[in-house]
């Protein structure tokens, strides 16, 4: 179908869930109860590291709780987060655990009656620790003789030992990168770190469990994956699925968080068999923000290039500290490997990567994944690079990024496509005009108190994990639909894939509206759970919409066959000579011969002759994965302005743009780009989260405000946000669509690294770049001039080697 | 913990409730009158997903004992809307696709609501100043400052929700 006779992929419609939205009747995870429910507390370790010597759980019991100890959850290891295939699952977790391994970390829980007991309760139990070394940092995980955090982990069936707090290790080798590196005429290498930010999902984690009278279970939680939580709850708890029945309520936010099943989810279910009744465990936000954060990283980078610029080789070593658990460092570390081998083309390149346990919260997912890492070291250098070279680096990276016809890493080595859809010159000329790249500041040149900068970094994200492949593969990705056509002529769509809040299902919506040729208002979405809806293995990796949206178009273009075969039936024509379009004054879709103008019906219509006639009822239940993971392109240019006395830097404007095909939700997509640069602003300068070194305390102990999540006053004026789409087509996606989401955070922090770079003209390496920190780089870099000025020898790094 | 009654008018209609003395005006909204739209983000008073009006002021209902109330009007989400007609700042949040995963959304309007009360046709900067206690993961703020800022549109346009 052409994108001109497109009616509701387009529009501006209001977000089917909008109307339940801003009137507060919206049901989430944290709203629900059921009757006789009992509330549950987690008992949580205030030691980093500790034996749990033993547990007295009576005086609990004598106030009446129901209490579940390690002793009562089964011994299975799991990982919570079975997105990955099982040869590439590490399993290092318990219901509640065996030993403490981050402060935080489930010991126990209770249930009672009223909250305020289970706290009682929980106050009641009695816990003897032994601690042990207190692990912050990945030199004291690597150093010999460091206390095990893990001694072994489950893999594919086999204990695996872990040696040094090693979790996992991954290289990918291109080419030949000594001969590559003897070839280059110049060799820039830097060490860049991010933060371990807390994703600041305004829902904290909630469960509430029933037991069924037979046996079975009924769970609503926050997550991204109800049928991957029930697979889980069924491994753990040894129930036959039929019997576990996870169901779909909105999602608070999760931006990675629930991709994994939240800890709290199975010890809630623990406590309800216990007790035999239901129970709801609430997160505070205190708790939450002890149970997850994003992967930090450091990555040194290493480019050779000739005098032209050309990159002939590229070394990266990443090592990352993936806290207590390890959720998904298999992925992380070839998806961090494969994004940078997807930005620019490069002939050769080394990349190594390790994973290393610490006694801190587990990191996992948030939005990007591991691109926004691999992004900003490599935007950054490559902007180094341009500036050494003399280069305008929009032209720099114009001439060397990997576009149409390349090979795309969708998320690792497993995952590969060959790009066919590539908005990338227009998405950075587009940009480049409307922020003014041409009238930016030569860097360093300014003088006065306040400073502006102009930086600018390119990228993407994958759009789902797709791949030709037919075993083998690292991660599971497909998605299901059902839909069905009423008897008034409208529709269900009953699709268990989760929306975060970006409008997914609401794109799918009329996906499904525009394939069949009704109105959008005739599609509805079905509230469902994992008994009445197909598998969908989880909303990442920006799958929404290319994934789940093209499983749900398969489905309908099999309806729209059937009400065919039916209308033309009644119209006695051959159904390829009939068309359905949507029919504005009628409110409805309307089949007719376009050669025989008298032969037309409604879709409504159809639906009724087949119901009153006793014919049936028209549906489709299709499941289907991607073979491809197409890029979706994302542009960043942003001004800040930087406080030189105070050290703070002010985001000013920006200019986002997004290649994400056909635009599904205009104003949708449009916000999840002024979403991104929020969270990117936060990420760049001024969230973080610090470990006590002696206790493996989180310094923020939870507080929110500490977490320094952005308001609304620190974002740009909502005019001096500027956001723009390639005028693409993907040819593997719904009606031309590809992801949008999580890429619109990915370049963000190069971005502003490279945008302070042109304030000040000092290269930042490691965000959050904090008031405190511009400080002492403004004090050096004067330090610097003074002595230049008097004919001393330089100190400041050279950024050319060789 | 003891009981006692504690009245006062919610969404217009005047009520009783039996409440213990530490129990905040959140939980007895949401778990008594399972009035849901008001949410718990952090509990102290860091995020104001919790906002309601209390005599038409915002008021954190995480940080409000329900005893307080007594004898005051509390207004939730659920209440902003007349009967079937929208609020409206809630057409002009959906216009403005102000909504994304939609937690905070509640706390949002309910305070952008007081803002308009006083001001009717904000500046942005009014907006930010009245809104800086309230936070956002979604959206980047951007769509909600319109939303506000645009607000006074819709005074004299009315919205019928579709009929129950």
């Amino acid at each position: 179908m052409l994108s001109t006779e497109l009616k509701s992929v387009g529009d501006a419609s209001w977000r089917k869930d909008g109307l339940s939205k801003v009137t507060g009747s919206e049901k989430y995870a944290p709203d629900v109860s059921v009757d006789r429910m009992w509330h549950g507390r987690v008992l949580r370790s205030p030691h980093a590291h500790a034996r749990i010597v033993s547990v007295d759980t009576s005086a609990a019991e004598a106030l009446g709780a129901v209490c579940l100890t390690y002793d009562d959850v089964p011994k299975m290891r799991y990982n919570e987060r079975i997105v990955s295939t099982p040869p590439c699952l590490y399993r290092d977790r318990t219901v509640v655990a065996d030993k403490a391994r981050h402060v935080g970390e489930a010991v126990l829980a209770v249930a009672a009656p009223t909250e305020e007991l289970a706290e009682r309760a929980l106050r009641a139990v009695r816990v003897e620790y032994a601690p042990l070394q207190v692990i912050t940092t990945m030199e004291q995980a690597l150093k010999d003789g460091a206390d095990p955090i893990h001694d072994t982990v489950l893999l594919d069936g086999k204990d695996v030992p872990i040696r040094n707090n090693v979790a996992v290790q991954r290289t990918i080798d291109v080419g030949d990168v000594e001969k590559g590196f003897a070839e280059a005429e110049l060799v820039f290498e830097r060490t860049f770190r991010t933060s371990r930010i807390y994703h600041a999902q305004m829902e904290p984690k909630t469960v509430t469990c029933r037991p069924e009278i037979d046996g079975g279970i009924t769970v609503w939680c926050s997550t991204q994956s109800i049928h991957n939580t029930r697979i889980l709850l069924g491994q753990i708890y040894g129930l036959p699925l039929n019997k576990v029945n996870v169901v779909k309520v909105a999602l608070g936010g999760a931006f990675g968080s629930s991709i994994q099943m939240n800890s709290v989810t199975p010890i809630c279910v623990g406590l309800a068999l216990k007790a035999g009744r239901p129970v709801k465990i609430a997160s505070t936000r205190e708790e939450d923000m002890h149970d997850h954060v994003r992967y930090p990283s450091q990555i040194t980078l290493k480019l050779g290039v000739r005098k032209d610029g050309t990159l002939v080789a590229g070394e990266m070593r990443a090592e990352i500290d993936i806290g207590a658990h390890n959720i998904q460092a298999y992925p992380f570390l070839g998806g961090l490997g494969g994004f940078w081998a997807s930005l620019y083309k490069l002939p050769n390149m080394k990349y190594s990567g390790r994973a290393i346990y610490s006694n801190k919260t587990p990191s996992c997912a948030m939005q990007g994944f591991g691109a926004p890492q691999a992004h900003f070291a490599v935007e950054c250098l490559m902007d180094e690079i341009a500036h050494a070279l003399g280069l305008d680096p929009v032209d720099y990276k114009l001439r060397h990024y990997v576009g149409l016809g390349g090979t795309f890493w969708g998320q690792g080595p497993a995952s590969k496509c060959i790009i066919r859809s590539d908005g990338v010159p227009e998405l950075l000329r587009t940009g480049a005009e409307k922020i003014g790249w041409d009238k930016r500041p030569k860097p360093g040149s300014q003088t006065g108190r306040m400073r502006r900068g102009i930086g600018m970094a390119r990228g993407f994200h994958t759009s789902g994990v797709g791949h030709a492949k037919a075993s083998g593969a690292e991660m599971i990705d497909y998605s299901g639909a059902i839909v069905k056509l009423n008897e008034d002529g409208t529709l269900d769509l009953i699709q268990s894939l989760m929306d975060h809040g970006g409008g997914t299902n609401h794109a799918i919506a009329k996906i499904v509206a525009d394939e069949i040729g009704v109105p959008g208002h005739m599609v509805g979405i079905s509230p469902c759970d994992t008994r009445t809806s197909l598998y969908d293995v989880t909303t990442h990796a920006t799958r929404g919409v290319y994934a789940g949206g093209a499983a749900a178009l398969k489905a309908a273009k099999s309806v729209k066959a059937q009400i065919l075969h039916w209308a033309a039936r009644v119209l006695d024509v051959l159904p390829e000579s009939l068309v359905i379009e949507p029919d504005d004054n009628l409110g409805q879709g309307v089949v007719y011969c376009p050669n025989l103008a008298e032969r037309r019906m409604t879709v409504g219509d159809v639906a009724r002759y087949l119901h009153i006639n006793s014919l049936g009822t028209i549906s489709a239940s299709e499941s289907m994965r991607q073979v491809n993971c197409p890029p979706a392109y994302v542009s960043y240019f942003v001004e800040v302005e930087v406080d030189t006395e105070t050290g703070q830097i002010h985001t000013r404007r920006a200019a986002l743009g997004s290649d994400c095909g056909t635009v599904v939700n205009p104003a949708l997509a449009s916000g999840q780009l002024v979403g991104g640069l929020s969270k990117g602003q936060g990420y760049a300068l001024i969230e973080d989260n610090h470990w006590d070194p002696v206790t493996g305390e989180l310094a923020s102990k939870g507080f929110w405000v500490d977490g320094k999540t952005p308001s609304m006053a620190e974002a740009p004026l909502a005019d001096d946000i500027m956001t723009h789409f390639a005028h693409t087509y993907e040819p593997t996606g719904p009606f031309g669509a590809k992801g949008v989401g999580e890429a619109a955070k990915n370049p963000a922090i190069a971005a502003f690294a490279n945008a302070v770079h042109n304030a000040l003209g000092i290269r930042f390496y490691e965000v959050p770049i904090t008031p405190e920190k511009v400080l002492a780089a403004l004090a050096g870099q004067e330090a610097q001039q003074r002595d230049t000025s008097k004919g001393r020898a330089r100190t400041a790094p050279a950024p050319v080697a060789e | 913990m003891k009981k006692q009654i504690v009245r006062f008018t919610l969404n217009g209609t005047p009520r009783e409730f039996a409440v213990a003395a530490n129990d905040l005006l959140l939980n007895v909204i949401r778990e008594q009158e399972k009035l849901t739209g008001t949410k718990y983000g952090c509990g102290i008073g860091e995020c104001g997903a919790c906002t309601v009006h209390v005599d038409g002021r915002p008021v954190l209902s995480c940080l409000k004992l329900a005893v307080e109330a007594e004898g005051c009007e509390v207004v939730t989400i659920e209440g902003l809307a007349q009967g079937r007609e929208l609020d409206p700042l809630q057409r002009s949040f959906l216009d403005n696709n102000a909504v994304q995963c939609g937690y905070c959304t509640p706390g949002m309007i309910m305070i952008g609501r007081t803002l308009l009360d006083e001001t009717p046709n904000p500046t942005e900067e009014e907006v930010r100043s009245h809104m800086r206690g309230q936070l956002c993961r979604c959206t980047g703020y951007a769509s909600i400052a319109k939303a506000v800022m645009g607000a006074g549109e819709y005074e004299t346009k009315a919205f019928r929700m579709p009929a129950e």
